[in-house]
């Protein structure tokens, strides 16, 4: 810019003259350089991407700054990618929960707590809005229920078990889904009554076949133990439900 | 008797050799990557060298663990008709043994209806918490802090059941049956507990028959297990000391039944 302002000396604590002072300022964000009419309004406008700007900066410094920094914010991953956390693979393990019939195991062969965390919060979130502050009992019985299952598992499968807990926890808090939808229904339903009896009944009974037939395909146990696999997420899960019952 | 590692003392031995049976040593496969698993990076650095000092270590207290969970559901189905119905059980109650490896084992549980299993035990009692639980919710006393002080009574109770067995061994002058046996053989009485507990949500009249008649078959269960089984660990027998022993160990059933199967939030009850 050609027009040249009338600038007031700026005195800093640290002393020095106002140019070195004005070059150790950061430049602000872009935005329309402003100009005033009235010159003795000392106003210092920053255009970042001219090469010329008046002569009581040192333009090429700050704009050369300000590319720097601006190709190192641009060329980091999204936060998404960074956290781990692959909203397209949540969706489609939970889209492949909500089939009891047909179950998909290589969509969850590799486990992601990001899932099952969303699931428990949501969760947490339906029994707040009935009035119940349960995220810490949900979080504790969550761990001691894979501890649990996972003790329980490896045990039965013997040499052939390779469930490790991580994979455990994502099973289970996957698993959660019809939890989720029984504590959403919950909210309109009269409390203790028959009707959520039986829908509660149903979705155990849809999370503990959906569990048990993940956990058999994924770690690869042996039919035989099936049943026994089956009544320890049977456990499990009608633990959760009574959170939501009563 | 028992295929343990034996009374060494200190030095570190190497695993026994794998038994012929299917699952082999599992407990070297299971229970390594058990405790590798939940100890994550760390687990390699302390348990990486000195592996075979800490299962030489458990295997003298616990036993392999693994022999317990060799079931299927043939073997749960006749056990627990065994466990609730001890009388109508009319073979014989003394486990098998098979030699193995130059020493006597017990055969594990898939092919002997007589050896305790651990699978059980643990399934009755989740039951029998989950079944609390719902007994407290018909109630109207439910509360997830009240469902956590009834699992700590339930292993309360757990654990005066095993020290009672342990007791009774002890004072016959031999303590050397495995403790997961006994662990075992106390975590039974939580399935006449669970039967107990389903009576009383069902209808609560009938708890006043189902208690005492559940509470006298796990009697009758512990004092056959505990004759046949363990007593022909014991050197001296005394026969009158036997049958009083026994007899206190079913008397003492059943204020153990009242305590746990009265579900309630206070401590007594």
């Amino acid at each position: 810019m050609a027009k040249e302002f009338n600038v007031p000396p700026v005195v800093f604590p640290a002393g020095g003259n106002p140019g070195a002072a004005h070059q150790r300022r950061l430049p602000t964000p872009p935005f329309p350089p402003q100009r005033f009419a009235n010159p003795s309004i000392p106003f210092m406008s920053f255009d970042i991407g001219s090469a010329a700007a008046s002569t009581s900066f040192s333009a090429p410094q700050f704009a050369g700054n300000t590319i720097g920094i601006g190709s190192s914010f641009e060329d980091e991953p999204p936060l998404l990618e960074e956290l781990g956390i692959n909203t397209r693979q949540i969706w489609s393990k939970t889209v492949s929960i909500i089939n009891p019939f047909r179950v998909n195991p290589d969509l969850h062969e590799d486990a992601d707590l990001s899932g099952p965390f969303l699931f428990l919060l949501s969760f947490g979130l339906f029994q707040l809005l009935a009035g119940k502050l349960h995220f810490g009992i949900i979080l504790g019985w969550v761990t001691m229920a894979a501890l649990f299952l996972y003790v329980v598992f490896n045990m039965l499968a013997g040499r052939n078990g390779n469930l490790d807990l991580y994979r455990c926890v994502s099973l289970i808090g996957y698993c959660m889904l019809p939890m989720v939808i029984l504590s959403a229904i919950a909210l309109f339903l009269p409390q203790g009554g028959v009707g959520i009896l039986v829908i509660a009944g149903v979705l155990v009974i849809w999370s503990t076949r959906v569990c048990t037939r993940l956990l058999v395909e994924l770690a690869s146990c042996g039919d035989e133990h099936r049943g026994l696999i089956a009544y320890a997420c049977f456990l499990i899960y009608t633990l959760f439900s009574l959170l939501v019952i009563f | 008797m028992y295929d343990s590692l034996g009374a060494q003392t200190g030095l570190p031995r190497p695993p026994p050799n794998p038994q012929p049976n299917p699952f082999g040593n599992a407990f070297v496969g299971a229970g390594s990557g058990l405790i590798r698993g939940g100890l994550g990076a760390y687990g390699e650095k302390i348990l990486g060298s000195s592996s075979e000092y800490v299962q030489s270590n458990i295997s003298r207290y616990f036993s392999d663990p693994q022999y317990y969970f060799q079931v299927n559901d043939h073997y749960v189905r006749n056990k627990l008709k065994v466990v609730l119905f001890p009388f109508l059980h009319r073979g014989h109650w003394s486990r098998i043994t098979e030699p193995v490896g130059g020493r006597l084992s017990y055969k594990p549980p898939i092919y002997d209806i007589n050896a305790p299993d651990l699978y059980i035990p643990l399934m009755a009692f989740g039951t029998y918490v989950v079944l609390a639980g719902i007994s407290l919710g018909l109630h109207g006393k439910f509360s997830p802090e009240a469902l956590n002080w009834l699992f700590f009574k339930g292993l309360v109770g757990w654990f005066l059941q095993v020290s009672l067995l342990k007791m009774t061994l002890f004072s016959l002058g031999s303590g050397e049956a495995p403790l997961l046996d006994i662990v075992a053989y106390a975590g039974y009485t939580f399935t006449g507990m669970c039967i107990a507990v389903l009576g009383k949500i069902t209808w609560s009249y009938s708890y006043y028959f189902l208690m005492p008649w559940t509470c006298l078959c796990i009697g009758v269960f512990l004092v056959k297990t505990m004759k046949r089984v363990l007593f022909v660990e014991v050197r001296s027998y005394d026969s009158s000391r036997h049958h009083y022993l026994l007899l206190f160990i079913a008397l003492a059933q059943f204020p153990l039944f009242l305590w746990l199967c009265n579900i309630s939030v206070n401590w007594l009850f």
